[in-house]
Formats: structure tokens, C-alpha cells, sequence
């Protein structure tokens, strides 16, 4: 893709400072000295390369599926405006819901300059997160809302739609002038939502042709429906096996760093973007629709799905594959520490499938109520595993720390 | 007799000098030093590594939970756009009547710095216009327009008429460098259209600023007053032509006279009033600092929208939660302090006697909630005080002691990271200059002498010049 040459460059500045690192092939299970005191291996003599392998390959079929989920995504949509009618509408927004479970496991593998954001220094030129999914989001300023009827790019006629447009007023005057993404189509097919009982109710006749702005709000969902497909496409390329790209790169990199990376990006998305973004924000404010995706009434299966892509990560797994965990790995240097990870992951999994659905019913709740409560929980639990993921820094002999992007 | 007064004098300069030198008091001739030369702006927890976009929008390192929990929603207050009253979220409502964005990041967009319009943008969006008539308030501030209040509004809610807009036409005024290549500035010039309230009149004062960037300011407010003070010098007793003056200004929780730190003429003294400030008059939204509207006499709908929402607007808590999101924003790193063009440049900035008001470095105090700041060595490049800019930047229109030619030095770290963050490098009050070389090139007054050595740079020191301020 047109940004790969300048991701390289990035990259071999980063291999230019990195250190070999001397690895012994053979890894002994852990032993007890004469006092009893359990053992660790010392990190100098563990090979990390096969795990971040292994992360590599979880990475690029968490994408793979994510591209084939929205461009399925894009077929139900493309059916919905060849002949829009309730039925037709429901698929669209049904293959929405199916497709955003790929793309939040996802999420795994940000916070390290990866190809999903990396940034150039010298041109700053940016990988597609903020095009992908940013949010909270302006609705007015992409289409009409309460009260406005006339607002937005989709109904000011002078303004010429193309996706190069588009992206040119992405987030420019104003942060949450957010123009493309999932959820700039979550907007697109759901509406605003204020129904408190469940999501928003735009009407599939908004999309009708030939009437009043319709025949742009089609076009503006095509095109960034078209948009986000090319952008996951990006990603899957960058992550190939065996092709000249970011993975390849990736995997000559000082593995201790590149892990460092790895856990980084997990307790970053742990405590920092799900615990604080998106659930205390959330809780603090008393807003209803202070949610992430809060058209679509959908943010319950973004916390569940978040939390999946980090067992992924740890476990070394993806869908129906397995391969070789960082779980192994710590079975083996410090169990104590494995256990702990362990436990930590699964009690944010199970506490926030405990969560009450729709979220913005828990928003709407009573400070102290038991709906509160059941989502501090997970907020506890998913600070519990960033601090247990830090913990793993000085075990592997590298640095994880939860970032505030 | 005339060779005996001479010798006295002489002896008097000399005797002073030594004097100075002796006590160890800070003569504004800022020398070269290495030890300046370090990455660590912002000081040890409060410089982050980060040159992206969100450059100016991360905290401290190590953040506990407790701290997270309130910066991010902080983070969620700055970028809230704020509704008219009533709504059905109570606490995020109270927008205007009169305002000019709808949130803090609306300007400060990724807690950055604002520019003028651009050719093809109508209006106003990160940059407004202060009003005043001569005289003083009885705190001794600037006197409020008797129509508008102390700024143009150019928004209003539905059903009250915005105050009016703002046309800026711009005129190239050319010159050249010693070796003969030219240059251009540009001199705004405003007119204001659409008064929906009468006429400004003749006696009017106004003021034209951008919004500038809000990281580091918990620092900067650590600062001990002693330390801010020793650097003044307003009879320029040291004859090095650069002065120095503190602005006092009214503080609205102790209710009295404090030293004036923050904005872009030191009017504020402290980050919470600042962020009052700017809530009242550029949201619209009342806190209990500032808990009167935005609305002035002879603003009937402006007036009549008063009876909606709770007041506060902005409740204590969440007044208490922004500032101390903003107060936690760190300082973005130095960065290339090993290139050779930025460490050449880096010592044409000390003989140009930029250094001298830039001051590079301060030493904070131990004043803070927050351990970081405490004790901390840092390098903002500003002496937080008032300095004569000359006629070409003077806005005319006195804030508290400062008068119409001061402005107060502005802070230079993270300045090469604007055009990351805020992808533009508009700078100065204004945003009048173009890029960095035409920032420079405006400085006038107590600066004439500093700009006058630029001039006489060669090609290549320009250049390094450059390097070294992006560097920052």
C-alpha cells in the first residue's frame, strides 16, 4: 500500500538501535532451590522469537477476519441501498453488529506504532486508526440531527463528495468532527439514539433515491463503508506472512523490545482505553449516551470483545487456532505471575459479560446502584490487569507500561 | 568636570554590574549553557517521549489510578461540546446564550494551538477578539464594552443573535535579510460586520488572540513568585535594553492582587481562574468563580434564555476535574539535541539575546498537589513576563498593568510540535506569522536589537536558527 515505503523507514530506524540478543534454544521447566523457594529463568535465557512469531500470525488472522467480516458488512450494505426496506436495513445493521466482533479483538495491537498508528515524524503521515474508529463523534456534523435538519456534510449540497473530501474535514477543526469509521456508518444506518429503551430508529427511508439529500447519505455510506474495507485491507497486507512488510520487519526486531510492545499495548487497552475511556468516562459524566457505540446500543459486545482480543494475545490464540501462548511461556519463567495474568483475564471476561445490557441503561441507573457496581467491577479488574501486565516488564527483562493516548 | 562625570558614571555602571554579578542575580544576558541541552523539558515525570498528534495531550508518566480516573474525564470535560439548556443531560448543558465555540477543543484542538481562519473558513474558530473601553474595573482590569461585554461573541443560541463577526484582511509587508534575500510579513487588519448590538463606538479597544496551547501550565504554576520576580528589571537597570515587568492582576477566589502567570498578557494568575475564564466567556457557561453569564445590559434574549439550567453551569466537581486534567498534561520531549544544525542554532539564539526574555530554564517550587512538579528543573523558554514588543505587535489595549505594547513571553517548548499536532505553524497572539522566521521577524521593542542580529544571519544560521526552535 501507498504508506508502506515510509512505515519501512520508520521501522529500520528502530532495528538500526536494536541489540541481538543471545537466546538459548532450550528452556528448562521452572525448579525449587533447597529452601523451597520457587525459581524463575532469567530472561537472558529465554528465546522469545516463537512467541512474538506466534503473535505475528494471531495478528494477522484477527485482521483477515476482520476485512472478510466488513466486506461482508459492505455486500449487506450495497444490498440495502439497491433496495431499501426494513428487511433489507435490518441486514445492514445485523451484518454491522457481526462484523465489529473481528475488529475489536483487534484492538490488541495498538499503542505501538504499529501499522494501525504508526506515525511518520518527518511527514506526518498516520496509520488508519482515527479513520477507523474514532469516537465520541460529532452526528452533526456528517448528517442531520434533532433540531438541525439541514446540518452536516451530507446536506450542504456545495460541499462535493468523494472519499478524498471526506477525509480531508476528517477531525479537523474540531476532534470530534469525526467524518469516516464504524462508527460514522453506525450513525449513517442506526440515527441518533433517543430511545431509552433500545437503539436509534432512522427510518430505511432515509435511504430511498431521488429524495430530498438521500441520494448523498448513499453515497456518503458507500464511500466510507468503501473506505473502512480498504483501510482493514491495509492492515491484513501489513501483517502477511511472507511478503515484504511490517510483519517481516516486525519479526527481525529485538524480540525483548518487541514484547515490551506487545504487553504495552495490552495493559494500555486494559486500563487505560476500556477502564478509563470508555467505562469510567462513562460512569462520571451521567450521560446516557456517553457510550462507544451509543447509535447502535452495541458497547456491551465492544467491552466482551475487547476482552477476548487480549486473551488472544496472552493465550496465543485466535478463533479456531492455537499456537504458542505467552502463557507457555510464563508457566515456565514465573508461574506465579502466569497465574496471576490468568486470573486476572478471566475475571474481566466473566464480569463484564456480567454487565447489564443495553449499557446506556446502566448510565442511566442510580449512583450506587447494583448496575454500577457490576461495571466498577470491571473497571477494577481491568486496572488489576494492567498493573499485572506491567508486572511482566521487568520478568521478560523489557518495559510495559499503560499509556494515556 | 565633563571627563570626572564620565569616570563617575562609568564607575557607577561597573560598580553595579559587579554587583550583580556578585549576588548572583540573574542578569537578563542569558549565556550559553550546555546543561540547557537536555530533553527533559518538562522535568523528569512530566516530559513525555510522544511527537505525534496527541503530543500536547499526555499526562505525567505513572498516573495511579485514582489520578487516571479524574484526567480522563478531564480529558472528557475538554472535549465535551456543550449544549444549550435545557437538555436531557443536565450537567453537560448551559451552552451560552453568547459564546464562541462549543468546547474547550474546539480551540485548543488536541489541547494545541489555534490559527486565524483560513481563505475558505467563515468565520472564527480557534482564534477571538477581546473588547475593552479606557478605564478600569474596580479590580483594576480592563473596562468591558458597554454593549458587548470583554469579548465578540460571534455565536449565539437559537433565538439570540450572535454579537457579530470578525473580517481580517491581510497586507504583505516586505523586507529583506542582510544578505539580501527577501521576506514578507504579513499586518492584519480587522473590521467588525454584523453588530447585532450597536455600534462598537470610537473609544473601543481590542484585542485579537489565539487560543494558544494548554500542556505544561501545572508546571508553570509551580513556579515560586521569587523565582518569576528575580528576572524583572522594569527601569532596566542592567541597560541591556530589555526590561521585564511583572503584571498583577485580580484574583478572583482570594480576592486580591497576585502575581499574573498565564495567558498571552499575564492576565491570569492561576490555571483554575484561567479555565473559569474561558468557560464563562468563550462557552458561555457559569461556574462559581464567574458565576455571572455571558450576557450584557440591552441583551434582551440573551437575558431572557437566563432562567434555564442549574447554576452553576459547570459544577465545582467538574471545574475541579478539568483543571486538574490540564494541570497533569505533560511537557512533549526535546527532540535531535544531538543534531549539529540544532546545537549551532541553539548558540545563535543565546548571541541573539532571544534567551534573555525566552529564559530556558526555570525551577519549579514545591507547591504542588501533585509530587511531580515539585522541585523540578525545567526549560519552558519563557520568563512569564511582560515585555514592550514594539508598535508592530502592540494590540493598544492595557490588561491590568500590562500595558498596549507588553506581551507576556510566551513558553517555547513543544513549539516545533504545533504543526504535528495542529497541522499549521501559525504563530504569535494573533497567528499573524506564517511560520517561525516570520514570528521572529515581528519582535520589535525591548526585541529590536534581537531581531536586528537575525538580519544580519547568513543562509545556513537561519536555518540552524530554525532547527534549533523546532527542535523544541
Amino acid at each position: 500500500m501507498m504508506i508502506s515505503p515510509r512505515l519501512s523507514q520508520t521501522l529500520s530506524c528502530l532495528l538500526c538501535c536494536s541489540v541481538t540478543l543471545t537466546t538459548v534454544g532450550v528452556v528448562n521447566a521452572h525448579h525449587h532451590d533447597k529452601a523451597g523457594r520457587q525459581q524463575t529463568i532469567a530472561a537472558k535465557n529465554v528465546d522469545l522469537t516463537p512467541y512474538v512469531e506466534n503473535y505475528a500470525e494471531v495478528v494477522f488472522r484477527n485482521y483477515q477476519d476482520a476485512r472478510t467480516q466488513a466486506a461482508m458488512m459492505q455486500v449487506a450494505i450495497t444490498a440495502f441501498l439497491n433496495n431499501p426496506n426494513e428487511t433489507s436495513h435490518k441486514a445492514a445493521q445485523d451484518a454491522w453488529v457481526q462484523a465489529r466482533q473481528s475488529y475489536l479483538q483487534t484492538e490488541a495491537f495498538r499503542f505501538y506504532e504499529g501499522p494501525i498508528d504508526f506515525v511518520d515524524a518527518k511527514t506526518g503521515e498516520e496509520g488508519p486508526e482515527g479513520r477507523i474508529n474514532a469516537w465520541p463523534m460529532n452526528e452533526a456534523f456528517i448528517d442531520y440531527v434533532k433540531e438541525k435538519p439541514d446540518s452536516g456534510l451530507i446536506n450542504n449540497p456545495k460541499f462535493e463528495l468523494s472519499i478524498a473530501a471526506i477525509m480531508e474535514n476528517d477531525q479537523v477543526t474540531d476532534e470530534a468532527d469525526v467524518t469516516t469509521g464504524w462508527h460514522a456508518i453506525e450513525f449513517l444506518l442506526w440515527g441518533q439514539d433517543f430511545n431509552n429503551e433500545g437503539p436509534g430508529q432512522r427510518s430505511f427511508t432515509d435511504f430511498v433515491p431521488n429524495q430530498n439529500n438521500n441520494d448523498r447519505r448513499r453515497q456518503y455510506l458507500t464511500l466510507v463503508t468503501q473506505q473502512l474495507v480498504s483501510d482493514l485491507t491495509f492492515l491484513e497486507t501489513e501483517w502477511k506472512p511472507n511478503a515484504e512488510n511490517y510483519r517481516a520487519k516486525f519479526l527481525k526486531g529485538d524480540p525483548k523490545a518487541t514484547v515490551g510492545k506487545i504487553f504495552t499495548a495490552l495493559a494500555t487497552l486494559s486500563a487505560f482505553e476500556m477502564a478509563s475511556e470508555r467505562m469510567t468516562v462513562a460512569l462520571d459524566s451521567g450521560n446516557q449516551e456517553d457510550e462507544h457505540s451509543c447509535f447502535s446500543d452495541t458497547t456491551y459486545q465492544d467491552f466482551v470483545f475487547n476482552a477476548k482480543g487480549i486473551s488472544n494475545v496472552y493465550f496465543g490464540d485466535y478463533a479456531g487456532y492455537q499456537g504458542k501462548g505467552f502463557d507457555e511461556l510464563l508457566a515456565q519463567m514465573n508461574p506465579d505471575l502466569n497465574q496471576k495474568i490468568t486470573a486476572a483475564l478471566t475475571t474481566t471476561e466473566e464480569s463484564a459479560s456480567q454487565i447489564d445490557q443495553p449499557f446506556d441503561q446502566v448510565l442511566a441507573s442510580a449512583q450506587g446502584s447494583p448496575q454500577r457496581a457490576e461495571v466498577e467491577a470491571v473497571v477494577t479488574a481491568l486496572e488489576n490487569q494492567g498493573e499485572a501486565f506491567k508486572e511482566l516488564g521487568p520478568v521478560l527483562g523489557t518495559s510495559v507500561e499503560i499509556l494515556a493516548e | 568636570m565633563k571627563f570626572k562625570r564620565l569616570f563617575l558614571f562609568v564607575w557607577a555602571v561597573f560598580t553595579a554590574l559587579m554587583i550583580l554579578m556578585v549576588q548572583g542575580g540573574v542578569t537578563s544576558q542569558e549565556a550559553f549553557s550546555s546543561d540547557n541541552r537536555t530533553e527533559l523539558s518538562g522535568g523528569t515525570a512530566a516530559t513525555v517521549s510522544k511527537a505525534t498528534k496527541t503530543a500536547f495531550a499526555q499526562p505525567i508518566k505513572n498516573l495511579d489510578r485514582k489520578r487516571r480516573r479524574v484526567f480522563v474525564f478531564g480529558d472528557h470535560l475538554f472535549n465535551t461540546q456543550w449544549v444549550q439548556a435545557p437538555s436531557s443531560v443536565a450537567t453537560l448543558d448551559g451552552l451560552g446564550p453568547l459564546f464562541n465555540r462549543n468546547s474547550c477543543a474546539g480551540c485548543h484542538v488536541r489541547d494545541g494551538r489555534g490559527r486565524p481562519p483560513l481563505p475558505h473558513e467563515n468565520r472564527m474558530l480557534s482564534k477571538l477578539i477581546r473588547l475593552s473601553i479606557p478605564g478600569q474595573t474596580e479590580e483594576g482590569g480592563p473596562l468591558p464594552h458597554p454593549l458587548y461585554g470583554g469579548q465578540l461573541q460571534e455565536q449565539g443560541i437559537l433565538g439570540v443573535p450572535s454579537e457579530g463577526r470578525t473580517q481580517i484582511t491581510w497586507e504583505e509587508e516586505p523586507g529583506t535579510f542582510a544578505d539580501g534575500k527577501p521576506f514578507s510579513v504579513r499586518q492584519p487588519s480587522y473590521q467588525f460586520t454584523d453588530l447585532a448590538y450597536g455600534p462598537l463606538g470610537d473609544e473601543v479597544l481590542f484585542s485579537p488572540r489565539v487560543a494558544p496551547a494548554v500542556f505544561g501550565l501545572g508546571l508553570l504554576e509551580t513556579v515560586p513568585k521569587a523565582e518569576i520576580l528575580k528576572q524583572t528589571d522594569p527601569e532596566d537597570q542592567d541597560g541591556d535594553g530589555i526590561s521585564g515587568r511583572p503584571n498583577y492582576v485580580w484574583d478572583f477566589a482570594k480576592q486580591e492582587k497576585q502575581l499574573g502567570i498565564l495567558g498571552w498578557k499575564a492576565n491570569q494568575p492561576n490555571l483554575k481562574q484561567q479555565i473559569a475564564g474561558a468557560f464563562n466567556g468563550d462557552i458561555g457557561l457559569t461556574t462559581s468563580l464567574f458565576p455571572k453569564p455571558s450576557c450584557n445590559a440591552g441583551q434582551a434574549d440573551c437575558l431572557k434564555e437566563l432562567k434555564f439550567g442549574e447554576q452553576p453551569e459547570v459544577s465545582d466537581e467538574f471545574l475541579d476535574k478539568i483543571t486538574t486534567y490540564m494541570r497533569l498534561l505533560a511537557v512533549p520531549a526535546r527532540r535531535n539535541i544531538e543534531g549539529v544544525s540544532e546545537q549551532r542554532g541553539e548558540k545563535l539564539f543565546y548571541q541573539a539575546q532571544c534567551a534573555s526574555c525566552h529564559t530556558p530554564k526555570l525551577v519549579t517550587g514545591q507547591t504542588s498537589e501533585h509530587p511531580e512538579f515539585n522541585n523540578q528543573v525545567i526549560h519552558p523558554y519563557t520568563d512569564l513576563l511582560l515585555h514592550d514588543m514594539g508598535p508592530g505587535l502592540a494590540d493598544n489595549r492595557p490588561d491590568f498593568e500590562a500595558e498596549g505594547q507588553e506581551w507576556r513571553t510566551p513558553p517555547l517548548w513543544g513549539i516545533g510540535l504545533v504543526k504535528n499536532v495542529n497541522k499549521h505553524t501559525f504563530f504569535l497572539h494573533d497567528g499573524r506569522a506564517r511560520d517561525l522566521m516570520e514570528a521572529v521577524l515581528w519582535h520589535g521593542g525591548e526585541a529590536q536589537a534581537s531581531k536586528e542580529a537575525v538580519l544580519q544571519l547568513s543562509e545556513t544560521e537561519r536555518t540552524d536558527l530554525m532547527a534549533f526552535l523546532q527542535s523544541l
